[in-house]
């Protein structure tokens, strides 16, 4: 197919671009979460849970990407 | 069975010369948590600490420096001693111990000071030992100002462009000068040094060359190194000796100590006390028979009230400041030996309230069915199972026994989904493939699709994770909707037994519907705008979805607000996130594809078309299995590290939200653990 370029560069935006987004949200929550571990270590649950939560942003990402990858 | 036992808050009363007594009762019988006494009520002080509280926290202080002193503080010994033993050892040994102690330790740090200083000396000598010059010679000078030190370059010629008279020394290497110059000239001589980056190291005091000095100090060093190692090993000598009695002396100690401050933990007035306490409605009839018996006429037992799993003020208090007044019930756990390994994974979020479902269980099942469909490779699962089992055996600490405990069961899975679902190990497929190499084209031989067990097709490898992309996510989404519907379900019954039927309809049942509704929705969509089929509006699956969906989210704005409607996009993102088992499957074994192909495509010259096709260089086959066991190490770890953390994830962030509360007080009866110590005598102390 003609598009297929097209596509391929589309979905690796959408990978790309939700993965930065995500590492910049959780670098600053990952950081804080360790500042707070470090005063008081039962902090870590919440702190993994806070942490991870931008994920989905990624997720997100990556399955726009298959779903583009699929109509290839 | 899934709810934290059930408790029953008691009154212990009494005269105040049986409160050790009683403390000793209920610490045998392990089953009492205290309840701090608040000094609020009126008549009633705190209790005072026991007497022999002073004298053995005075000890255990000692003891506790001598600990730091041998360098066993945090040290594990082995061995234990028997009490009786270290109260004798205790009254002679102690003293002795640390007398000896203080003078190993006196001297060890004159000796590593005196070294530091040595060394220091030794360091300057060395700077003046590359120039022709003695000691002496560097001062007492009545017109001659002299410079000594680093530089970074030579300076002579500059210098005796500034200042003519002047003489200069510089060692071989060019970075350190000795300059005499006139005093009246002694300002331009530092300009033109400065520029040099001059750092000036004044001259030591002392006379005669200075590599004799050195030859001194080294001299010096050498007997005082020894000197250290003896007194080092004195010290560790005195540390093998008495590790094991000043561990268990320790031991002791502190549970004598905790013991006798127990008091300051209940309420007294001059002649009697009274102890709050919670205790185990199952461990009641134990506690009041003992109590009855070992202390009959002295001290009464009360049980005051049984704690229903109900709030007592019914729904929306739970955040008013009243409520801080109640105390907090404890909440006992009641797992397995299995289950129980997975205890540790929720008490790293926080306890259970005494009024909910303890969710270990359900965690035990789903959390190693995640991280194995993750992995989902045999080649990868066995050495889990293997690893998981040697660290269940070996390991002692909490955290690396959680580990090993996913590791295990999770390799359990890991194996049973890579033979059955995905039938591949390293990212290789064991059938013939079209597309890609496979087990069966790379050894030569034709493994089969499927095997056959008393008349019934087994299949290996019914998906691939490259190639079934679709059908594994379209999996991975019904995998998340059941374990929402599964976290909903416990949301209700939480809810139903903390404040009623009706609020956990109006709050959980709406969900539910939600749940399903979109669950329908999905299947619609999915037929009209992935597969193409003709769907009409009239669909029996929106049919259903449509009311189910309206309902519910009416339900769910009546019971919790316009919070509800927003929560609703964040119901679909809990979905979608679902999505990661497929995707960390597929990261994995695109890896491990990569590997692979580099190792036997590229490298070995393997053609998966042709079976058992090879370049047939040993060598270069020795070279392509590295590769292949280096990025296969690299995806096992990796393996752990991701799925091991994402399936743990989905449980906290997607699962336990839906229903989980936590922040419960872990039920912590009076009892001592004794590690170094052995209690001979038993009860009579």
């Amino acid at each position: 197919m003609a598009d297929a370029g097209l596509i391929a560069i589309g979905a690796g935006i959408a990978v790309g671009l939700t993965g930065l987004a995500s590492a910049f949200a959780e670098k600053e929550i990952g950081a804080a979460a360790i500042g707070a571990m470090a005063e008081n270590e039962k902090l870590f649950g919440k702190g993994l849970i806070l942490t991870v939560i931008p994920e989905t942003i990624v997720i997100f990402g990556m399955v726009v990407a298959i779903l583009l990858w699929l109509n290839m | 069975m899934l709810l934290p036992k059930q408790m029953t808050r008691v009154l212990i009363v009494g005269s105040r010369g049986a409160l050790k007594d009683t403390i000793e009762v209920l610490y045998q019988l392990e089953a009492a948590h205290l309840i701090d006494f608040s000094a609020e009520e009126e008549g009633f002080s705190l209790g005072a600490p026991l007497p022999e509280s002073s004298d053995a926290s005075q000890k255990l202080l000692k003891l506790r420096s001598l600990e730091k002193d041998m360098g066993i503080d945090d040290m594990d010994v082995r061995g234990s001693m028997d009490i009786a033993q270290v109260e004798k050892d205790l009254a002679s040994t102690i003293f002795e111990l640390e007398a000896e102690i203080t003078g190993a330790t006196e001297s060890k740090n004159r000796i590593s000071a005196r070294i530091s200083e040595l060394e220091a000396e030794k360091a300057v000598l060395q700077n003046f030992q590359a120039l022709p010059l003695n000691l002496e010679l560097y001062r007492d000078y009545d017109s001659l100002k002299v410079f000594t030190g680093k530089v970074r370059a030579d300076p002579s010629s500059a210098l005796k462009a500034a200042v003519p008279q002047s003489e200069v020394f510089i060692s071989d290497d060019g970075d350190f000068v000795a300059a005499f110059v006139n005093k009246a000239q002694a300002d331009e001589a530092q300009k033109a040094l400065v520029q040099f980056g001059f750092t000036e190291v004044p001259a030591p005091v002392g006379n005669g060359s200075p590599q004799q000095l050195v030859a001194k100090v080294d001299e010096e060093l050498s007997t005082l190194r020894s000197s250290l190692e003896e007194a080092v090993k004195k010290l560790d000598d005195l540390k093998d000796k008495h590790a094991v009695f000043v561990k268990a002396a320790d031991e002791h100690l502190s549970i004598i100590v905790e013991k006798a401050e127990t008091p300051l933990r209940v309420g007294t007035t001059p002649y009697t006390f009274a102890m709050d306490a919670w205790v185990t409605t199952e461990d009641l009839p134990k506690v009041e028979k003992e109590i009855a018996e070992k202390l009959a006429g002295k001290v009464h037992l009360e049980a005051l009230e049984t704690m229903a799993r109900r709030e007592p003020r019914g729904h929306g208090h739970e955040e008013d400041g009243e409520e801080k007044h109640v105390e907090e019930i404890p909440s006992k756990l009641v797992n397995g030996k299995t289950v129980g390994k997975f205890e540790y994974m929720l008490r790293l979020l926080s306890i259970p309230k005494y009024r909910e479902i303890d969710p270990t269980i359900t965690m035990s099942i789903t959390l190693p069915l995640f991280f194995g469909l993750m992995v989902g490779d045999i080649g990868y699962g066995i050495p889990f199972i293997i690893l998981g089992a040697i660290g269940l055996k070996k390991c002692v600490s909490d955290d690396w026994r959680t580990i090993s405990t996913l590791l295990f069961f999770g390799g359990i899975w890991s194996t049973i989904f890579g033979l059955f679902m995905f039938g591949e190990a390293y990212g290789l497929h064991f059938a013939e493939q079209a597309h890609d190499m496979s087990w069966s084209s790379l050894l030569g031989v034709q493994l089969p699709h499927e095997i056959a067990i008393g008349g019934f097709e087994i299949p290996i490898g019914i998906y691939s994770k490259l190639h079934n992309v679709k059908e594994i996510l379209y999996m991975t989404l019904w995998i998340g909707i059941a374990h929402l519907f599964i976290g909903f379900c416990i949301g209700f019954y939480n809810k139903a037994i903390r404040y009623g039927f009706k609020h956990a309809v109006i709050e959980k049942v709406s969900w539910l519907m939600i749940l399903v509704g979109g669950a329908l929705l999905l299947l619609f969509l999915v037929d009209a705008m992935i597969r193409g089929k003709e769907v009409s509006l009239t669909d029996l699956r929106i049919l259903i979805a449509a009311p189910l969906l309206l309902v519910g989210i009416v339900m769910a704005y009546k019971g919790e607000g316009s919070g509800a409607i927003l929560e609703l996009p964040g119901l679909m993102g809990n979905i979608i996130s679902y999505t990661r088992l497929a995707a960390i499957g597929m990261s994995k074994a695109g890896l491990a594809l990569a590997f692979n192909t580099i190792a036997f495509e590229v490298m070995w010259g393997h053609d998966f078309h042709v079976l058992g096709s090879n370049s047939g260089d040993m060598i270069i086959l020795i070279a392509a299995l590295a590769i292949f066991l280096i990025g296969h190490l690299t995806i096992f770890i990796l393996a752990i590290i991701s799925a091991g953390l994402h399936s743990l994830r989905l449980h906290y962030v997607e699962f336990f939200m839906k229903f989980y509360e936590g922040g419960g007080v872990e039920f912590k009866p009076l009892k001592v653990i004794r590690k170094y110590t052995t209690d001979k005598n038993g009860v009579s102390e």
